[in-house]
């Protein structure tokens, strides 16, 4: 886990990781969430709509952004203040989700981090894109 | 220079989710709904990208109003 000091931050800043989405991860949302809408599960209703699989959960795929930001960028001393998320295509079970932020602004006054950032699937197709604000904070 | 206050109006609009809402030098956190400080610290960024200004901590903490704000921002400006 990363723990970025204020000072050792500058715009352009740069992280990036992947993670494979599975089945379980969608039963777990399910669950979690209480979404049981069958889009996200049922294949048959899916295809209907035109998906060749059921759709993940825009929202479990912005789970990455928290990783992003909580384990990354800036990582251990953050708290998340806020995200607008776009969600540009469909992710499906079994997509290698690529996950990239960089630091677009930071605000001294506040110690407040503004980062841009994406997730991109294994045939390079912008699955999300996100603005996020985080709030450092140092001991 | 007093374009600053025009300026900030679609940023306070946009930041504070109110269409309707019009700003003046007199208003503060204290006469403007909404204006907490998850929004102040959102004003504050949106207004250094806006305008490619920098605020330290103990500029922002003298300000008692919109209009010293705007007055900030055009010392900075004019630098």
């Amino acid at each position: 886990m990363n723990s970025y000091r204020w000072s050792e931050l500058h715009e352009g800043l740069t992280h990036e990781f992947s993670v494979r989405l599975d089945e379980t991860m969608l039963d777990a949302f399910r669950s979690i969430s209480g979404d049981t809408n069958p889009l996200h599960l049922d294949p048959v209703f899916a295809g209907a709509r035109g998906y060749p699989n059921p759709v993940a959960f825009g929202l479990l795929t912005s789970a990455f952004y928290s990783q992003l930001v909580g384990v990354h960028l800036p990582g251990r001393d953050c708290v998340l203040h806020g995200i607008d998320v776009e969600f540009v295509k469909p992710a499906f079970a079994g997509d290698q989700l690529h996950v990239q932020g960089r630091v677009h602004h930071l605000s001294e006054a506040y110690k407040r981090v503004e980062l841009r950032a994406h997730i991109r699937n294994q045939r390079g197709d912008t699955i999300s894109r996100a603005k996020i604000r985080v709030g450092l904070h140092e001991r | 220079m007093g374009d600053i206050l025009e300026t900030l109006q679609p940023i306070f609009k946009d930041v504070l989710d109110n269409p309707a809402l019009v700003i003046r030098r007199e208003s503060s956190a204290l006469t403007v709904e909404g204006w907490d400080s998850l929004a102040h610290i959102n004003l504050i960024a949106a207004i250094e990208q806006e305008f490619r200004i920098r605020f330290a901590l103990g500029e922002l903490q003298e300000l008692k109003n919109v209009g010293e704000m705007v007055d900030l921002m055009e010392r900075k400006l004019a630098r």
